[in-house]
């Protein structure tokens, strides 16, 4: 981790400085609530906290270079317990929060914390929710929780009026752009690309940066709506059947056709505003020739409901099937 | 690190640490043992997080170094291997421990020992030194009545206050109460408390079974762990924060019945009770009646259960006081009998719905309250 003045965080600035002068003053409140679109930085700056909490060496924390730092960013120091669903779209079960409370009971290890990260807490289960309410209550001395969620209005009143709450914004383009090229060390193209793709998500930039079949998986989302605008109501229902086995496959298209919808929806407006697709204006404009601004706002608007559905629950093919026939036809 | 041992000794160190070992923790390096040079000796470590246990083995040390190595691999291994000297040596480039014995040869991929949790060792003089078979007594007599379910973490421990020269060890689950007072061979100078988690003490009985020498007790300046200093092993609990309900007020102060009965055949009742009990929610009822000028007082331990059957036994017992039923959960009744190490035993009563004390008799250091449940009609 560098130690630069932001705690080796790109943006988020309001953010480290609270916490910074949080942990300087000793004002450490029991519980943050960190909100914000996954891949952020959520789990960066809790990471971030503990390791400003538990750090040994001198000077302001992190140091960056002690053993507990260094513990902390191999994910092995025993004082920092990280809890989360076992994959994304699963969820957080109340065996899992009642191990924590067992753990947080034991005095620390080697600090003199012990540090609880709940990532993705809006997958708790109620009952699991519920349970840690009464850490949120009454935390032993030593026990700092970070608990992360994409928006606080899907954790319960009662979890979020007990912590202190730190809504995380996505980064401008230009920063998640700049770091790429400096950090990552990605090509000034793709991180120009990539940068636009994130909207201000430097963590989902990263991974898709790492991950090579995640641009491959772009450009084939793409052609299969470019195909589905093309077919009967049948076909369509047999692909969206498909798509529906997958969680975060759905997810993922989803959210990759809302920002290509937007795209078009502007370019017909013709405005200024930036572009998410900026590598495929040709075919940006050929979309917005063809279908104007009313029709894919409209598209806009159906996409977006059938992404909030599924995140309320709904049936995830019948979701899909809803949204192929909203989809403009041939 | 290059080191020799005895296959013996290995095997001996790695049972006492392997208990220690969390096979299935978040943090993978805990599912290993660490190993290290320390002084001319071997030193082997595991920790849970909750529990930490280091032991010293004697060994012939070539060059200092340290590894950690998965626990269920190695421990399998050395014990697969020939009784004889065990040749260990790590290359440092790949982390992995080479381990000659006899004819065989073996490599284990380790994850280094800086990534481990420190597993702290005894600093300097000082420390409470507590006889081994006394301690041990104590802890058998308290730790079962700690709680196990995890709602409430602080009864999941057991309460060690320290004061002049006693230590007071407690556990309660609710439903029963175990206390048990020790003479320390000096006064502590301040008085304290801790609560250790029961498992750890349980541990430290499991591993001291062999222990002459007093153990050492010593507390980190941190106040966050406990040490228990054995020969050539140190056992190293977490505490548990927060504060103790005060178990006194739970003790009944006088009683309207005193029943003294042999301990052996109390506890043989109560397990001849439970054959039909355990299909009744444990329920088991006392029938403790005084005797008169021309017979001696009797108990029945009797049991119903509606689909198996019923049993009853009596027994000699003498009796002060008046003529009460009362019934009991019957494992308590034979987790404590099991323990209380008189050939007699004393049961205090007042009423069906209140408490009931059992003392050993002539032992007044330790008391055990266990709550009624309804008689049932």
């Amino acid at each position: 981790m560098e130690t630069n003045g932001n705690w080796g965080i790109v943006g988020h600035e309001w953010a480290v400085a609270l916490l910074r002068r949080a942990v300087a003053r000793g004002t450490i409140s029991h519980a943050y609530l960190l909100t914000g679109p996954p891949g952020v930085g959520k789990t960066t700056l809790a990471r971030a906290l503990a390791a400003a909490l538990l750090c040994q060496g001198e000077g302001e924390p992190p140091c960056g270079a002690c053993r507990a730092c260094r513990l902390v960013a191999g994910g092995n120091h025993p004082d920092l317990h990280v809890v989360a669903s076992e994959r994304v779209g699963a969820s957080l079960k109340i065996d899992q929060v009642r191990e924590l409370q067992r753990q947080l009971a034991l005095t620390p290890n080697e600090g003199r914390w012990r540090v609880a990260i709940l990532r993705r807490f809006e997958e708790a289960t109620t009952s699991a929710a519920n349970a840690l309410l009464k850490t949120l209550e009454e935390p032993p001395p030593y026990v700092v929780l970070a608990v992360l969620a994409s928006d606080a209005d899907r954790l319960l009143p009662t979890i979020v009026s007990r912590c202190q709450q730190v809504p995380l914004r996505p980064l401008p383009v230009a920063v998640v752009q700049q770091a790429l090229i400096e950090r990552w060390h990605a090509e000034p193209e793709q991180a120009e690309l990539l940068a636009h793709l994130s909207g201000g998500r430097l963590g989902w930039a990263v991974r898709t940066l790492n991950d090579r079949t995640a641009l491959r998986r772009r450009a084939q989302r793409l052609a299969d709506l470019d195909h589905l605008l093309n077919i009967s109501i049948i076909e369509r229902f047999r692909y969206a059947e498909r798509l529906a086995r997958d969680p975060v496959a759905t997810q993922e298209t989803l959210d990759l056709w809302i920002g290509w919808w937007r795209d078009v929806m502007l370019v017909a407006a013709e405005t200024d505003a930036p572009l998410t697709n900026v590598d495929r204006e040709s075919a940006l404009r050929d979309y917005a020739h063809r279908f104007g601004v009313e029709r894919s706002a409209a598209v806009v608007e159906a996409l977006r409901s059938a992404a909030e559905r599924l995140k309320r629950n709904a049936n995830p093919r019948l979701t899909l099937e809803v949204l192929m026939l909203d989809l403009p036809r041939p | 690190m290059k080191v020799s041992c005895l296959q013996e000794n290995l095997a001996k160190g790695l049972s006492i640490i392997g208990r220690a070992v969390s096979p299935r923790s978040t943090l993978p390096v805990l599912g290993n043992v660490l190993l290290a040079t320390d002084a001319g000796r071997l030193k082997l470590s595991a920790t849970n997080l909750e529990i930490g246990i280091n032991c010293w083995i004697g060994a012939k040390v070539e060059d200092e170094g340290a590894i950690t190595v998965p626990a269920r691999t190695f421990i399998d291994l050395v014990n697969a291997l020939p009784p004889e000297r065990v040749d260990m040596e790590l290359i440092v480039r790949t982390q992995t421990l080479n381990l000659r014995a006899g004819r065989s040869e073996a490599n284990i991929k380790g994850i280094d020992a800086q990534e481990f949790p420190i597993v702290p060792v005894p600093e300097g003089e000082g420390g409470i030194p507590v006889e081994p078979d006394v301690l041990r007594t104590a802890i058998s007599q308290v730790t079962f009545a700690a709680a196990t379910d995890e709602s409430r973490p602080i009864l999941t421990g057991v309460l060690a206050k320290f004061e002049d020269a006693q230590l007071t060890l407690a556990a309660a689950d609710g439903f029963r109460l175990s206390v048990r007072t020790v003479s320390l061979p000096q006064s502590v100078s301040d008085p304290f408390n801790i609560i250790i988690p029961a498992r750890a003490l349980v541990e430290l009985g499991r591993i001291s079974g062999e222990q002459k020498e007093p153990i050492v007790i010593i507390i980190t300046p941190t106040r966050n762990q406990v040490l228990f200093q054995l020969t050539d092993v140190v056992l190293v609990s977490q505490l548990i924060d927060g504060n103790f309900p005060d178990y006194r007020q739970i003790i009944p102060r006088d009683y309207t019945t005193h029943t003294v009965v042999d301990t052996a055949a109390f506890l043989k009742a109560c397990k001849t009770a439970l054959i039909f009990a355990r299909d009744a929610a444990h329920i088991t009822r006392l029938h403790i009646k005084p005797g008169t000028e021309l017979a001696p007082g009797s108990m029945l331990v009797s049991a119903t259960s509606a689909e198996t059957g019923d049993d009853v036994s009596e027994l000699d017992a003498s009796i002060e006081g008046d003529e009460i039923e009362i019934a009991f959960n019957v494992k308590y009744l034979i987790d404590v009998l099991s323990v209380v190490g008189t050939p007699q035993v004393a049961l205090d009563t007042t009423t069906p719905s209140s408490p009931g004390v059992i003392r050993p008799v002539g032992d007044l250091n330790f008391t055990h309250v266990i709550m009624p449940m309804h008689l049932g009609r």
